[in-house]
C-alpha cells in the first residue's frame, strides 16, 4: 500500500511499561503490523519483532516456556452442576436419602447447620481403564474418562451466581478485572488475523447473569475482550454487509477510501496508527469471508456431524457449538468459551426446584456433544494441544434446599471440575470431598489453582504473567499467587 | 520470526526493592527479641521432636526461604515472632488468640492453612500445645537460616520523603532560552529550555485549519463547522487565535467535553454491576453537576470540597450535595457473600478513588499490608478509611442514599408543600382505613373473611438494633403472647425502630400439592417451614422485592416460623401463600398505610369484588374515590425528585481499626483520622460537630487537607491532567500514580509552575487552559522531523505536537454533528440509543435495563447516554470508552478490524451516512462536485483539493454505472466513505 521507507523510531528505547502507561500510542490489532511489514511500511531499523511487541497487543507472542497446549475450550456449565450427581461418587449419600443430618452449608439461602440429604438421583458405574465412576447422566462422556483428569476438591469464594461467575472468569469476586481469556490473549496473542482470539458462544436462552462482564477485558484494552460468536446467522456483529451493499460496491468504497487515506498518510508516515487503521479495513474485509467459512458446518462430514449429535434435536444446539469450537481451534483461535445454559433458573444448571428434570435436561443436551468433541479432537491429533475445561461457577449442596423436592442450593465449599487434553494426565482423579460430597477436604484447590493450571499448560508462568495497573503488577492468580494443579499435569 | 522475549513481565525493568529501608527496620528491632529466656531442655525436646517436623513438613514450602507468602516465614524464631503481613501470628500462651492456630483450625472467615488440606488433628494439637506452653523456640545454631524478611512497622525515612512528588511545589525562575522570541509564554520557556539542552528544534506552527480542529476538539469534543474554519482562516488579526480559545472556553460544549475526563476518573456509571446491574437513583445529577462545574469554571478546590464534603459545608447548596454523589458511583454487589467484607470493599473503593484521583497515589495498595513500593504504611490506609467509616453503606436508594431535590429558592415552598401533601395523605389514609375497618367487620360478620391459616400462633418480641437477622433463640425476648387472628402481625411491637419478632405456629395445609410462598419485608425476615428455611429476605432494605419459594406440601399441619427485624426507617411485612385450591392470600396482617408492597393490594381486590355488597353502594363509591385520590397523591410524591448523595450514621464516628491482612473480621490496632505519614503524619483536627449535626465533619477535614495550598500533590495532579488532555500525555505520564513506580515528570519545573499558577489564579481551570493553549508549544505542528525523531522518538521533550485519534465519544458525537443530527440538549436522565439485538443477546434477560429513547434523544451527545456497566454501545466500547469499575486516568487507543466492521457495516453508521447524504443534497444542491466538496469539508474541516473532489465524483459515477446504484444510493456510499476517513478520526 505504500513504498515509503521510514524509520519507525518512535518505538525505540521504550520499555513495555512506558508503553502501557502511555497507552494512547500504537495499540493496533491482530496481524495488522505483520501486514504492514509485508507491505513495506516498516522497513526501518526497528525489527518487526520490536514493533510487534510494542505495537500490537494481539500479535502472536512466544510463551515463557514450552507450552503443552495452544488453545483452550472452556465448557462453562453455568448455574452450577451438582458434583454428587455427576462425577463425585458418594455411595453413602444414597443411604442417607431423606434423613435430616447436621451439615454446614452455605448457599443463596444463607448458612445452615443441618439439612435433609437428597440422595444422588442417578446410578454410577465404572468406565474406561481407569474405572472412573460416572453417573448415568453422562453415558457418552463416560467413554472418554481415560483422557480426563477430574478435580473433586474445587473451592470458590462465593456461593452467589453474580460474584462466583466473575471469580470463575476473572479470578476475583469483584467486578472490573480481565477474564481468563483476556489474560491468555494478552500473554500469547492470536495466531489468526481473521478471527478474534477470545471467542464466547452463548446459550440460545440468553447470556449468563452480569452479561458482558463475563467476557470483559476489565482494565486491559478492549483488544483482549471476548467476542460473541453466533453459531447461526451472522457469526460476528456487523460482519454482514447491510442491505443494498454488494461485495463489489463495498470493494469500490474501500478502494476509494484507501486512496484518500493513503494521500493523508503520505505526509504522516511516521504515525503507524494511520497505516494500521488503513490495514484494519482490509482485515475487516477479509474477515467477512473467513469468519463465515469458519462457522460453516456444512463442510463437515455426516459422520462428524452425528458424532457431535447434530442429527438429534436435543443435542443439535450444543453440538453445533462444540463442533464450531473445534473448527476455531483448527484456525488458531486461542480461547473459546461455550456456555451450556443461559438466562435464569432452569434455563441453566441452577437446579433449585427439581434436580432430576433440570440435570436430566442439561446433561442430556451436552453429554454427546462434549464426548464428540473430545473424540474428534483426539482423532485429529488436536487434543494434545487443546486444553478442554468443564465445570460451573460452583457446585451444589448434598442436602435439599426446601422441605420437599430434590432441588439443591449452591455450594462453593467443594465441587468438581475436569480438564482434558493439552498435556493433562488422563484417567486421573485428584482431591476429595467429605463423605457427603459437600466440602473439599483432600488436596483442596481454589479457582486460582485452576487458572494457574491453564496458564501453565499454555506456557505462561502464572506467577509472572503480569499487567501493570493501579500501581501494581496485577496477576490473574492475585498478589498471593497460586500453584498449578501439578497432580493432573502429564 | 519473533525472537523469544525473556518474559512478558514489564515491571521487571524497574528496581523496586525497598531493601535499604527494610534492613534498617531489621537492625533496629532485632535486639528486642533476643532478651527472652532460653527454653528448658524439655521444651527444646518437644519442639525438635514434635513442632519443628510439622513446620518443616507442612509449612515452610510457602513460608520459608523460597517463598514467603503473606510475608511470613516459619523457619526461625525471629520470623515466627515477627509474623507476616498481618502482624504477629502467635500469642504465647493463648492458642485461641493466635492466628497460626486459628488458621490451622480452619476457623470461619479467616485464613485456612495449609490451604490444600486441613492438618491431621494430632498435628494441630501439637502446635496448639506448643503455643499454649509459650511457643518456645530454641536458640538457633549458627547454621539455622537467618531471617531476611524481618519486618516491623514501616518506618518512613528521609529517603522516602525526598521523592520528588512529596516535595513542596516550587515556582522556579523562567529558564534562559536560546530563542526568547519563541518563548512568549512560560510554558514555552520551560519546553524550549529542554529542547535547547537536547539540541532539538521546535516544530513550526500548525496550519490554521489544523489548529482550529485541534483546539475545538480539545475544548468541546466536536468538529469546527466549515463556517467556523473559514472565519478563523480569514481572521488575520493577531488576536484571532486567542479569541478562538476564549470563544471555545465559553461554549457549554466545553463542560461536556471536560466533564467526560472527570467522569472517567471518578468511575462514573449509572448502574451497580453484578447480576442485576440495577440503575442508581438520580446518578445523572452528578454528571450534570460536573458539566456545570466546568462550564462555570468552579475553582478546583471548591470542586473537591463539594465532592468530598458538600453536605458538611457551611454554605451547602443543592449542587454541593449532588457533588457527594461522588461516593455512590462505584460498583455494588447487592447480595455479597460476606457483608462485613463487602462493607470494607465499599470503603476501599472510596480510598482507592480518592487517593488516585485527588492525590495521584495508590493508597489502596496498602489495604492488606504496607505498600510494597511507596512509603505508605497500612496504617495510612485505615487512617483514610476513618474519614469515611461513619458513612452509611450504599443501599441503592432510600433515605440513606437520597435527599429530596428542591429548586434553589423554593425550599420554603417545598417544605410547605410536603406538609400539605402529608396532611392530605393522612386525611385520605384515615378515611380509607375507616372504610376498610368497616368492610372487615361487615365481611367477618358475614363469615366471609377467613381467619389466618396459622393455628397456635405465638410471638416473641425483641428490642435491639441489628443489621441482619440475629440468632433470636439465643436472646431474651421482651414480651411474648398469642395471635389468635392467625396472622403474622407486627402490632404487638412497642416501637417502630430497632425491634425484632419471632412468630411460631402451625400452618394448616388443606391438601397435597405445590404451594408458593412470598416474603417481603422492611427490613429483614426469614420464613421457616417444617424446620427448613424456605425464603430469606435478610438485611436492611425496603419493601418491593419479594422473595418467593415453591414447596410441595402434604395435607396436614406443618410448623411454621417467621423471624423478622426492623432497624431504622420504614417498616413492613407481607407474607402470602397460594396453593392448588386457592390464589394468593395473606399469612401476615395488613398494614396498608405503612407499606408499599404490591402484595398488599389484595385487601383492595377483595373490596373491589365484594365491597358494594358489604359496604353498600354509597360507601363503596366513596371508598373508590378515596383510593383514586390516594393514587393521585402518591404520584405527586413520586414526582418530587431526589439527589443521590452521601449520608452518615450520626455525629459520632465509630472506632476505626486497622484490619489485619485486609480481612474485615480481624481488627488490629485502633487508628485515628490523620494524613499520610510521608507528608508529615498530621493528625486530623476535627471540630466537635454541633448537637444537631447529622455527620461527623470528618470528610470536611479531609477535604481541607487535600485542598490546602501546601499539599504537594493536589495542584500538581490536576495541572498535569489538564496538560495531559491537551498534549495526549501528562508531564507525568502516570496521572494516577505519583509514587515511586510512577513515571517521573518530563518537565518537573513546568509542572510546578503550572501548579503554582493554578493556585495563584484561585484554582480556576480556564486560565490554565488559556495559558497552555496560547503557548507556541501547543500550536506546533505534528509534522515529522527525522532528526528529532531519532534523538527523541517518544517526543519526551515536546519538539512537536503528537497526533491523536478521537475518543469514542468524540467519534460518535462528530458523526452526529456532521450528519446534522446532533441534539445539543443538555442535562437530564440518561438516554438510550439503539443497541443491536445481537449485543443485547449477551444479557441474561435481553434488553433488561435498556430503554428506547425518541429519535431526537438518541442523537444527544454521548455523555448523556445511560452509563450501564454491563451493557455498552458497540461504537463506544469498540473505540475504547473508559472502563468504569475503577478510576480510569488514561484512555486506550486501539486499532482493530472489528472497529472497521462497525464503521462500514454497522446500523448506526449507515443511518448517519444516509442522513449526511440527504444533507449534502439539501445544502449543496444537485451539483455532484459540490456535494463531494461539502462531505470532505464537513469531515476534514479544510478546503479539499480538486483531485480529491474528482476521486469522489468518480466513485459516485462508477457506483451508478458499474454497480447500478441510483444517485441517492451512490451518494450514501460516499457519505459513508467520508465518515470513515482517517483525516476525520485523527487530529494533526
Amino acid at each position: 500500500m505504500t513504498d515509503a521507507n521510514r524509520t519507525p523510531g518512535e518505538f525505540c528505547g521504550r520499555t513495555r511499561r512506558e508503553f502501557l502507561w502511555e497507552a494512547g500510542a500504537g495499540f493496533t490489532s491482530l496481524g495488522l503490523i505483520d501486514m504492514l511489514s509485508r507491505d513495506g511500511v516498516f522497513t526501518g531499523r526497528a525489527s518487526g519483532a520490536e514493533v510487534n511487541r510494542l505495537g500490537n497487543p494481539l500479535a502472536s507472542k512466544p510463551p515463557m516456556f514450552a507450552p503443552k497446549a495452544k488453545s483452550v475450550i472452556f465448557l462453562f456449565m453455568y448455574g452450577g452442576p451438582s458434583q454428587v450427581d455427576t462425577f463425585d461418587y458418594k455411595p453413602k449419600l444414597y443411604e442417607l436419602d431423606g434423613q435430616t443430618i447436621p451439615v454446614k452449608t452455605f448457599g443463596r439461602g444463607g448458612k445452615k447447620n443441618e439439612g435433609r440429604v437428597v440422595g444422588p438421583k442417578w446410578k454410577f458405574k465404572p468406565y474406561g481403564e481407569c474405572g472412573k465412576m460416572v453417573s448415568d447422566l453422562f453415558p457418552n462422556l463416560g467413554t472418554c474418562v481415560d483422557d480426563i483428569a477430574f478435580m473433586h476438591s474445587m473451592t470458590a469464594d462465593s456461593p452467589i451466581h453474580g460474584s462466583a461467575m466473575l471469580q470463575m472468569n476473572t479470578g476475583k469476586i469483584l467486578s472490573g478485572s480481565p477474564c481468563l481469556g483476556s489474560w491468555v490473549n494478552y500473554g500469547l496473542g492470536s495466531e489468526n488475523e481473521n478471527l478474534p482470539g477470545f471467542v464466547v458462544m452463548l446459550d440460545p436462552t440468553g447470556g449468563p447473569i452480569s452479561g458482558a462482564k463475563n467476557w470483559s477485558s476489565g482494565y486491559m484494552p478492549a483488544s483482549y475482550q471476548g467476542t460473541i460468536l453466533r453459531s447461526a446467522g451472522v457469526p460476528v456483529l456487523d460482519l454482514k454487509r447491510p442491505e443494498g451493499m454488494s461485495g463489489e460496491t463495498q470493494r469500490h468504497l474501500l478502494d476509494s477510501l484507501n486512496a484518500y487515506n493513503t494521500d493523508h498518510l503520505a505526509s504522516r508516515r511516521d504515525n503507524s496508527n494511520l497505516a494500521a487503521r488503513i490495514a484494519s479495513y482490509e482485515m475487516a474485509y477479509s474477515m467477512q469471508s473467513h469468519a463465515p467459512e469458519a462457522v460453516d458446518l456444512t463442510r463437515e462430514s455426516k459422520e462428524t456431524q452425528s458424532l457431535y449429535g447434530l442429527d438429534e434435536d436435543k443435542t443439535r444446539d450444543f453440538g453445533r457449538r462444540c463442533l464450531l469450537a473445534r473448527r476455531l481451534v483448527e484456525r488458531g483461535v486461542r480461547f473459546i468459551q461455550l456456555y451450556a445454559g443461559g438466562a435464569h433458573n432452569d434455563s441453566n444448571w441452577d437446579a433449585h426446584g427439581d434436580l432430576e428434570t433440570n440435570h436430566g435436561y442439561h446433561a442430556g443436551r451436552t453429554d454427546k456433544p462434549i464426548a464428540g468433541l473430545l473424540k474428534d479432537l483426539k482423532r485429529r491429533g488436536l487434543l494434545d494441544e487443546t486444553l478442554v475445561i468443564w465445570g460451573g461457577e460452583f457446585g451444589r449442596q448434598p442436602t435439599a434446599e426446601y422441605a420437599k423436592g430434590t432441588g439443591r442450593d449452591h455450594n462453593a465449599y467443594g465441587f468438581t471440575m475436569w480438564m482434558a487434553g493439552g498435556g493433562i494426565k488422563g484417567g486421573t482423579s485428584v482431591g476429595a470431598t467429605d463423605e457427603l460430597g459437600g466440602t473439599a477436604i483432600e488436596d483442596r484447590f481454589h479457582v486460582k489453582n485452576l487458572h494457574a493450571t491453564v496458564l501453565q499448560q499454555l506456557g505462561l508462568d502464572p506467577e509472572h504473567l503480569n499487567y501493570f495497573y493501579n500501581g501494581l503488577d496485577q496477576k490473574l492468580v492475585g498478589v498471593e499467587g497460586a500453584e498449578p494443579i501439578r497432580q493432573i499435569i502429564a | 520470526m519473533v525472537p523469544p522475549s525473556p518474559s512478558i513481565t514489564h515491571g521487571d525493568l524497574m528496581p523496586r526493592s525497598l531493601l535499604p529501608a527494610l534492613l534498617l527496620v531489621i537492625l533496629s528491632l532485632s535486639h528486642v527479641l533476643a532478651e527472652e529466656k532460653a527454653p528448658t531442655p524439655e521444651q527444646t525436646r518437644f519442639f525438635e521432636s514434635k513442632v519443628r517436623p510439622v513446620l518443616v513438613e507442612q509449612c515452610i514450602k510457602c513460608h520459608g526461604p523460597d517463598k514467603q507468602k503473606a510475608g511470613l516465614r516459619l523457619d526461625s524464631r525471629e520470623a515466627v515472632e515477627t509474623g507476616g503481613d498481618s502482624g504477629p501470628i502467635v500469642v504465647a500462651g493463648k492458642p485461641d488468640e493466635s492466628l497460626l492456630i486459628q488458621a490451622l483450625r480452619y476457623e470461619e472467615d479467616g485464613p485456612k492453612m495449609p490451604p490444600s488440606k486441613r492438618l491431621p488433628a494430632e498435628q494441630v494439637e501439637v502446635l496448639t500445645q506448643w503455643v499454649q506452653q509459650g511457643a518456645h523456640w530454641p536458640v538457633e545454631t549458627a547454621s539455622a537460616p537467618a531471617s531476611t524478611i524481618r519486618r516491623g512497622p514501616m518506618v518512613i525515612t528521609d529517603n522516602d520523603r525526598a521523592h520528588w512528588a512529596f516535595q513542596p511545589i516550587q515556582r522556579g525562575q523562567l529558564p534562559h532560552v536560546n530563542n526568547p522570541a519563541w518563548a512568549t509564554n512560560p510554558v514555552d520557556a520551560f519546553v524550549l529550555a529542554k529542547l535547547d539542552a537536547k539540541g532539538l528544534t521546535a516544530n513550526p506552527p500548525a496550519s490554521k485549519v489544523a489548529l482550529i480542529r485541534r483546539a475545538t476538539y480539545d475544548l468541546t469534543g466536536l468538529p469546527p463547522t466549515p463556517q467556523e474554519v473559514d472565519a478563523f482562516v480569514a481572521d488575520t488579526s493577531p488576536k484571532a487565535y486567542e479569541a478562538l480559545i476564549d470563544r471555545l472556553l465559553a461554549s457549554p460544549r466545553y463542560g461536556e467535553k471536560w466533564a467526560r475526563h472527570w467522569l472517567d476518573l471518578v468511575r462514573y456509571a449509572e448502574t451497580n454491576s453484578y447480576e442485576r446491574d440495577n440503575p442508581k437513583p438520580s446518578a445523572w445529577r452528578y454528571r450534570d453537576y460536573v458539566i456545570r462545574a466546568f462550564n462555570d469554571d468552579k475553582p478546583y478546590d471548591r470542586f473537591i470540597r463539594e465532592q468530598l464534603a458538600g453536605d458538611e459545608l457551611p454554605d451547602k447548596t443543592n449542587d454541593s450535595v449532588i457533588a457527594t454523589g461522588y461516593y455512590r458511583l462505584g460498583i455494588w454487589d447487592d447480595e455479597p457473600t460476606d457483608r462485613d467484607q463487602a462493607r470494607f470493599d465499599g470503603l476501599d473503593d472510596l480510598v482507592a478513588t480518592t487517593g488516585q484521583v485527588f492525590l495521584g497515589l495508590t493508597i489502596d495498595c496498602a489495604r492488606c499490608h504496607d505498600h510494597k513500593i511507596d512509603p505508605i504504611p497500612q496504617k495510612d490506609y485505615y487512617k483514610l478509611v476513618s474519614f469515611f467509616n461513619n458513612t452509611n453503606s450504599f443501599r441503592n436508594g432510600g433515605p440513606t442514599d437520597e435527599v429530596p431535590y428542591v429548586e434553589p429558592g423554593r425550599e420554603l415552598a417545598y417544605q410547605e408543600r410536603v406538609r400539605e401533601l402529608e396532611l392530605q395523605k393522612n386525611e385520605v389514609r384515615e378515611a380509607i382505613a375507616e372504610i376498610e375497618d368497616e368492610f372487615r367487620k361487615g365481611y367477618q360478620a358475614g363469615e366471609k373473611l377467613p381467619k389466618g391459616d396459622i393455628e397456635e400462633l405465638r410471638y416473641r418480641f425483641y428490642r435491639d438494633t441489628w443489621t441482619t437477622l440475629p440468632e433470636f433463640d439465643a436472646l431474651k425476648p421482651e414480651d411474648s403472647g398469642e395471635l389468635p387472628q392467625g396472622l403474622f402481625d407486627l402490632k404487638p411491637r412497642t416501637r417502630d425502630i430497632s425491634f425484632g419478632f419471632v412468630f411460631e405456629g402451625t400452618l394448616v395445609v388443606p391438601e397435597e400439592g405445590q404451594y408458593t410462598f412470598t416474603l417481603d419485608s422492611d427490613d429483614g425476615s426469614r420464613l421457616t417451614l417444617g424446620g427448613n428455611i424456605i425464603a430469606t429476605d435478610d438485611g436492611i432494605h425496603g419493601l418491593g422485592d419479594p422473595k418467593s419459594a415453591k414447596v410441595t406440601l402434604q395435607r396436614g399441619r406443618v410448623p411454621i416460623r417467621l423471624d423478622y427485624f426492623q432497624k431504622a426507617s420504614g417498616l413492613g411485612l407481607a407474607v402470602t401463600w397460594s396453593g392448588p385450591s386457592f390464589p394468593a392470600k395473606f399469612l401476615s396482617a395488613i398494614e396498608p398505610t405503612k407499606t408499599k408492597s404490591k402484595a398488599l393490594a389484595d385487601l383492595a381486590s377483595v373490596i373491589r369484588t365484594d365491597g358494594a355488597k358489604v359496604l353498600g353502594v354509597e360507601r363503596f363509591e366513596r371508598y373508590r374515590s378515596l383510593v383514586k385520590k390516594a393514587q393521585v397523591l402518591r404520584e405527586q410524591e413520586a414526582a418530587s425528585e431526589s439527589i443521590l448523595c452521601i449520608t452518615e450514621q450520626g455525629r459520632v464516628a465509630p472506632d476505626t481499626h486497622l484490619m489485619l491482612r485486609g480481612n474485615a473480621h480481624v481488627p488490629g490496632d485502633k487508628v485515628e483520622p490523620g494524613f499520610l505519614a510521608v507528608l508529615g503524619d498530621e493528625k486530623a483536627i476535627i471540630p466537635e460537630p454541633p448537637a444537631d449535626a447529622k455527620t461527623t465533619g470528618r470528610r470536611r477535614a479531609l477535604a481541607d487537607w487535600i485542598t490546602s495550598p501546601t499539599n504537594p500533590l493536589t495542584a500538581r495532579v490536576i495541572a498535569n491532567r489538564l496538560f495531559q488532555h491537551h498534549f495526549g500525555r501528562g508531564i507525568v505520564r502516570s496521572p494516577n500514580n505519583y509514587g515511586v513506580q510512577g513515571d517521573k515528570p518530563t518537565h518537573p519545573e513546568l509542572l510546578d509552575w503550572l501548579a503554582t499558577e493554578l493556585i495563584a489564579q484561585g484554582w480556576h481551570l480556564k486560565p490554565l487552559h488559556r495559558l497552555i493553549m496560547t503557548s507556541q508549544t501547543y500550536q506546533m505542528s505534528s509534522n515529522a522531523n527525522p532528526e528529532a525523531s531519532a534523538k527523541d522518538p517518544m517526543n519526551d521533550s515536546l519538539w512537536r505536537m503528537d497526533m491523536r485519534r478521537l475518543t469514542a465519544e468524540e467519534i460518535r458525537d462528530s458523526i452526529l454533528a456532521v450528519s446534522g443530527q446532533l441534539n445539543l440538549t443538555m442535562s437530564g436522565p440518561g438516554v438510550f440509543p439503539e443497541i443491536p439485538a445481537e449485543v443485547m443477546a449477551g444479557q441474561s434477560i435481553p434488553g433488561r435495563g435498556w430503554g428506547k429513547s425518541s429519535a431526537e434523544n438518541q442523537a444527544r451527545r454521548s455523555i448523556y447516554v445511560h452509563a450501564k456497566r454491563s451493557l455498552i454501545m458497540p461504537i463506544l466500547e469498540g473505540f475504547d470508552q473508559a472502563e468504569t469499575d475503577r478510576s480510569s486516568p488514561v484512555r486506550f487507543s486501539t486499532t482493530q478490524p472489528t472497529q472497521a466492521l462497525g464503521m462500514i457495516n454497522g446500523t448506526f453508521l449507515h443511518k448517519q451516512a444516509a442522513t449526511l447524504a440527504d444533507r449534502l443534497k439539501r445544502e449543496a444542491g444537485d451539483d455532484l462536485n459540490g456535494q463531494v466538496r461539502l462531505a470532505l469539508r464537513l469531515t476534514t474541516g479544510r478546503q479539499p483539493a480538486e483531485p480529491e473532489i474528482q476521486r469522489g465524483v468518480r466513485l459516485i459515477q462508477s457506483l451508478e454505472t458499474q454497480d447500478g446504484l441510483s444517485r441517492d444510493e451512490a451518494r450514501r456510499i460516499y457519505a459513508l466513505l467520508a465518515l470513515n476517513l482517517n483525516e476525520f478520526l485523527f487530529l494533526d
